[in-house]
C-alpha cells in the first residue's frame, strides 16, 4: 500500500487518502495523467481493471470519472478518480485499453451510456444499448426518457432498419466464391439465450465472433435513482435471478456505509446463510447449463430437483422462491422461525444424499472430460488481463475470493480456504462448479450451528434481532460495496445527493461481461461445435451481461 | 384381404402410428424416470393422452414453407423420408408366420433400405435454404459414410455364419451358442445404430445447440410431423433389424411369438435411452476418429471371428 501510495503522490493529485483496509482512494487532479497513473499502477503490480464507471454531475457541469484498479492476490487495491469536462466536443479521455484489456468493453459502455469518448480505443462502437439509443447518451441526468419511449414505433422501425443494412452488408463484405458465411448464433437460438454471437464461419470452422449484446438491457442502474433506498433492491435482485441475494447484499452494504450504520451480529451470519443458499442454488443451475450445451438434460433436471429444497428454504424464509427481495439495508428483512432452519436442513441433507451420485456419473463423466479438458484453456495471465473473476479466475488457479480477501457479513468468523483448479479448461471450470457447492453447503452448516446455538443460548433474538432502521434520508457521500457474488466480484459503487431518497448513481459492475468478452480470444479457429461448450462453462448469465 | 390387412393393420400404417405414440410416451417415460422429473399427469391415466395430443397438434399446426426454397421438393422429402422408413417392415418376420414380401434377400433389402433413409434426410437440409439446415445435410452425410461402414459389416456377420440372407431362416437357425458368438457383432451394430439414428453420443447433425436441429430447422406442422413419424418407423425397423439378426427375434423361452420381438425391441430402446442420458454429445472430429480408428478395424475383426467361430462350432457350414 504504502508503495502505490508512493507511486500516487508523484502526480498532481486533489487527494489520496485510505479507504477500507484494501483500498486507496485518489482523485487526480488532470485527466491528461490518467495513462501515465495507469501504467504506474500496473508496473507496481495492480495488474486488473475492475471496471470503468462515469457520473455525471450536471451541476457542477462534470463527469467523474471511476477506475478501480485491482490487485487480485495481494489485497490492494486503487480507485481512481478525475473530472471530465461535460460538453459533448470535449468529454474526452485517454483509453487504458491499450494497457489492461479488460478494459475495452467497459469503455464502451461508458461510450454508449454517457458519451465519453476515449481517445486511443480501437474498437469504440456502442454496446449494449439498441440502435435508437445511439448517440443519446441515455444515462446522462439531461436525457429525457419519457419523450424517447414515446416514439416506440420509430425506434423499432430504426432498429429493424439497421438489422436490414447489416445483412444487406454482410453478403456484399463476403466473397461470393468462397464458403465463409456469417452464422447468427442467437439471440433465439436453443443455448444461447438473449444474446447474439455473430460468428464469422467457414463451414464448421470458426474465423472470428463479435458477441451482440444487450438484448435484455432493463437499465437497471437507472431505474434504482428512480426509487427509494429500500424500494431499489428489487431492482438490484433483478441483475441475475440465479443469485439475486448476493447482488441486493452489495447494495446494502453500500447504503450503510453511507448512512453509517452497524447491523446486528444475527443480520450478518443470516445474511451468510441466505448468500449461500443463493450461490449453490446458482451453481446447480450452471452445472445444469454446463451440461446442456452439450445436449444432456439429466444434470439440470436432477440438480433441479435438489435445488427445489433449498428454494423452500427461501420461500419458507421470505414468501418467494427466486426474487425474494429478502436482505434490504439495514440487515435482513424478515425475522427467522425456527421451522425455517429444519427446512434449510432438509435441504442440506438431499444434498449430501445425491452429491456422490452427481460426483460419479457427471463430474467424472469420461465423455465430458473427452471434449472439455481440452479446450476453453484460460491462463493466470489471462485472468489478470481480462479481469476475470470468481469461478472462471479459480478454475484457472487465481487464488480470489473476496469472502477472504475483503471478508464482509460474517465471512471473517467461517473457516474456508480458496478453492481452485490448476489448468483452466472448460472442464476445470464445471468441476470448480460443483466444489464450490460442496464448500458451500459446509459454510451454511458452519453458520447454521453458529445461529442455532446462540440463539439456544439468547444472544441472539431471531424475532427482533435481524433490522436496525437506517434513515429514509442519506447524506452526501459515496462507497463502494465488493461482494464475492456465484458468478465472481460484484462492485457497486453508489453516490447519494445531500437529503437523498433515492440513489444518485449506481454503477453495478458484473462478472459475464468480462467473461462474453473472452469468447471471440477463446473459439477463434475452433469449430461451431465448441460454442455451446465454451459458453457454458463460462456460467454466462444475460441478466447480469446486459443489466 | 391378407395384403390389405397388412398394408392398413400390421405391420402397416396402423401399427407404424401405434407404434410411433406408444414409443414417443415410453421414451418419456423412462427418460422422466431417468432424469427424475414427473411429467403431466392429468391427461387421462398416467398422462398417457399427452403425447396424442401432442401430435395431434403437430398435424393441426400451420406448416410453413420458407422463402426461396421449391415447394415440392420441400414438402415431398417428409413424405419420401416417411415411406422409405416404412419400407423395411414389410421385410421382418413379425411372426413365425407374418412376414409381407417373404424373400430370400430380406437382410440385403432391410439394410439397404436403412442405409439410404440418410440421403432423404440430406435432401431435406438441402433443400430448407437455411444456413443451419445445410450445415446439419453435410454433418449427415460425414456420419453416415463413416457410421454405414460399420453397420453394413456388423450386420454381415449373422449371414456369414448362417449363410443365408433370409431373415426368417436366420431366427430360425439362432441358438444361444450363435448369440454368444454374435455378441461382439451386436455390439458394433448397436454403436453403428446409435451413429446411425442420430442418438447421443452421436446426435451431432440435430444438435440444437449447435445448429438448431440441423435439417429440422425449417419444417413445422404436418412436415415435421412426417418427418417424425419417419424417424420412429425407422427407430422400428433398425431395433426390429437388431433382434432380428442378433437376439433370435421373434423366438421366446416357452413360446414363440410376436410379444417377446417386442420385449425385446424396448429392452435395445431402453439401453439408447440410458445412454442417451448419460452420455453428452461428442463433436464431428472425435466421430470420425473413433469411427474410422476403432469401430470400422473392429468390425473387420469381427468378420474375422465370425468365419473362425463358423469353422470351429459349425463345422465350417
Amino acid at each position: 500500500m504504502d508503495t502505490l501510495k508512493e507511486i500516487l503522490s508523484s502526480f498532481e493529485s486533489e487527494y489520496i487518502e485510505n479507504y477500507k483496509p484494501t483500498w486507496l482512494k485518489v482523485k487526480i487532479a488532470h485527466s491528461a495523467d490518467l495513462l501515465q497513473v495507469a501504467k504506474a499502477l500496473k508496473e507496481s503490480g495492480l495488474k486488473t481493471i475492475s471496471t470503468v464507471s462515469a457520473t455525471d454531475f450536471i451541476e457542477d457541469n462534470r463527469i467523474e470519472m471511476n477506475y478501480f484498479f485491482e490487485d487480485m492476490l495481494n489485497r490492494r487495491n486503487c480507485w481512481l478518480k478525475c473530472d471530465i469536462s461535460r460538453e459533448l466536443e470535449n468529454c474526452k479521455i485517454d483509453s487504458i485499453t491499450p494497457l489492461f484489456k479488460g478494459a475495452s468493453w467497459h469503455e464502451r459502455e461508458t461510450f454508449s451510456m454517457f458519451g465519453v469518448k476515449f481517445t486511443g480505443h480501437d474498437d469504440l462502437r456502442p454496446i449494449i444499448i439498441s440502435q435508437d439509443y445511439y448517440g443519446k447518451n441515455p444515462f446522462r441526468k439531461d436525457f429525457d426518457w419519457d419523450t424517447h419511449e414515446a416514439n416506440t414505433v420509430e425506434n423499432i422501425n430504426l432498429i429493424a432498419d439497421s438489422f436490414k443494412r447489416e445483412e444487406a452488408e454482410n453478403e456484399k463484405n463476403i466473397d461470393p466464391n468462397s464458403s465463409e458465411t456469417v452464422l447468427n448464433w442467437g439471440p433465439t437460438h436453443p443455448a444461447s439465450g438473449p444474446i447474439r454471437l455473430k460468428v464469422h464461419c467457414d463451414g464448421e470452422d470458426i474465423i472470428g465472433i463479435d458477441p451482440d449484446i444487450g438484448f435484455v438491457w432493463r437499465a437497471l442502474e437507472h431505474l434504482v435513482t428512480k426509487k427509494d433506498f429500500v424500494g431499489a433492491i428489487v431492482a438490484v435482485e433483478r441483475l441475475c435471478f440465479m443469485d439475486n441475494i448476493n447482488s441486493m447484499l452489495s447494495y446494502a452494504q453500500a447504503v450503510e456505509e453511507i448512512a453509517d450504520v452497524q447491523i446486528t451480529e444475527f443480520a450478518k451470519w443470516m445474511r451468510v446463510i441466505l448468500g449461500e443458499v443463493a450461490r449453490i442454488s446458482s451453481h446447480m443451475m450452471g452445472m445444469g447449463g454446463f451440461y446442456n450445451a452439450m445436449g444432456l438434460h439429466t444434470v439440470a433436471m436432477w440438480n433441479m430437483d435438489m435445488r427445489e429444497f433449498f428454494l423452500d428454504f427461501l420461500e419458507s424464509y421470505s414468501g418467494a422462491r427466486i426474487a425474494t427481495a429478502s436482505i434490504e439495508p439495514g440487515g435482513v428483512r424478515y425475522p427467522l422461525q425456527k421451522e425455517m432452519l429444519v427446512e434449510l436442513q432438509a435441504a442440506l441433507d438431499k444434498f449430501d444424499n445425491t452429491k456422490e451420485d452427481i460426483r460419479a456419473i457427471f463430474v467424472k463423466n469420461p465423455t465430458m472430460r473427452l471434449r472439455a479438458s481440452k479446450l476453453g484453456f484460460i491462463t493466470e495471465d489471462e485472468v489478470h488481463d481480462y479481469a476475470l473473476c470468481g469461478v472462471v479466475a479459480r478454475a484457472s488457479g487465481v487464488k480470489t475470493d473476496i469472502r477472504i480477501d475483503e471478508p464482509y457479513a460474517a465471512y471473517d468468523k467461517i473457516k474456508m480456504d480458496y478453492v481452485t483448479q490448476e489448468n483452466g479448461s472448460s472442464q476445470d471450470r464445471l468441476i470448480q462448479l460443483f466444489q464450490e457447492i460442496e464448500q458451500s453447503v459446509d459454510i451454511i452448516k458452519q453458520a447454521k450451528e453458529h445461529v442455532e446455538q446462540k440463539i439456544q443460548s439468547k444472544e441472539f433474538n431471531p424475532i427482533k434481532d435481524h433490522m436496525v432502521k437506517v434513515p429514509k434520508k442519506l447524506p452526501k457521500g459515496e462507497a463502494i460495496s465488493r461482494v464475492e457474488w456465484a458468478r465472481g466480484e460484484v462492485l457497486m459503487h453508489l453516490v447519494t445527493d445531500e437529503k437523498a431518497k433515492s440513489p444518485y448513481r449506481l454503477k453495478m459492475k458484473a462478472p459475464s461481461f468480462n467473461n462474453t468478452m473472452m469468447l471471440n480470444h477463446l473459439l477463434k479457429g475452433k469449430t461451431l461445435s465448441d460454442i455451446p461448450l465454451v459458453f457454458g462453462s463460462l456460467y454466462i448469465c444475460q441478466g447480469d451481461l446486459d443489466r | 384381404m391378407q395384403t390389405l390387412f397388412n398394408i392398413v393393420v400390421f405391420p402397416g400404417i396402423l401399427y407404424i402410428l401405434a407404434w410411433t405414440v406408444l414409443l414417443f410416451w415410453f421414451f418419456r417415460k423412462f427418460m422422466a424416470a431417468l432424469h427424475k422429473r414427473v411429467g403431466p399427469s392429468f391427461n387421462g391415466p398416467m398422462g398417457t393422452y399427452q403425447t396424442l395430443f401432442d401430435l395431434s397438434k403437430l398435424l393441426t399446426k400451420e406448416s410453413i414453407t420458407p422463402k426461396g426454397v421449391n415447394p415440392y421438393l420441400f414438402s415431398l422429402m417428409p413424405l419420401l423420408a416417411l415411406s422409405i422408413a416404412i419400407l423395411p417392415t414389410a421385410l421382418i418376420p413379425w411372426t413365425p408366420d407374418i412376414t409381407v414380401a417373404k424373400s430370400s434377400y430380406g437382410l440385403l433389402g432391410l439394410v439397404v433400405l436403412i442405409g439410404i433413409e440418410p440421403f432423404i434426410l440430406f435432401l431435406t437440409g438441402f433443400g430448407s435454404n437455411n444456413k443451419y439446415s445445410f450445415l446439419g445435410g453435410i454433418r449427415i452425410l460425414t456420419q453416415m459414410i463413416s457410421m454405414e461402414t460399420s453397420f453394413f459389416l456388423a450386420a454381415l456377420s449373422p449371414a456369414i455364419l448362417f449363410s443365408t440372407l433370409n431373415l426368417n431362416s436366420i431366427i430360425q437357425q439362432s441358438s444361444w451358442l450363435s448369440f454368444a458368438i454374435l455378441l461382439p457383432g451386436f455390439v458394433l451394430y448397436f454403436i453403428a445404430l446409435l451413429g446411425l439414428l442420430e442418438q447421443p453420443p452421436f446426435n451431432i447433425p440435430d444438435a440444437e445447440q449447435e445448429i438448431v436441429y440441423g435439417f429440422y430447422t425449417e419444417y413445422s406442422g404436418t412436415n415435421y410431423f412426417l418427418l417424425k413419424v419417419s424417424e420412429f418407423s425407422e427407430f422400428m425397423a433398425v431395433f426390429a433389424g437388431a433382434v432380428t439378426l442378433f437376439l433370435g427375434g421373434y423366438k421366446g423361452l416357452f413360446f414363440d411369438g410376436f410379444s417377446f420381438l417386442f420385449a425385446k425391441m424396448l429392452i435395445v430402446a431402453m439401453i439408447m435411452m440410458a445412454i442417451r442420458a448419460s452420455t453428452p454429445r461428442i463433436t464431428m472430429k472425435q466421430m470420425l476418429m473413433f469411427s474410422w480408428k476403432y469401430l470400422v478395424p473392429l468390425s473387420l475383426v469381427n468378420i474375422a471371428w465370425i468365419m473362425i467361430a463358423k469353422i470351429l462350432f459349425f463345422g465350417g457350414m
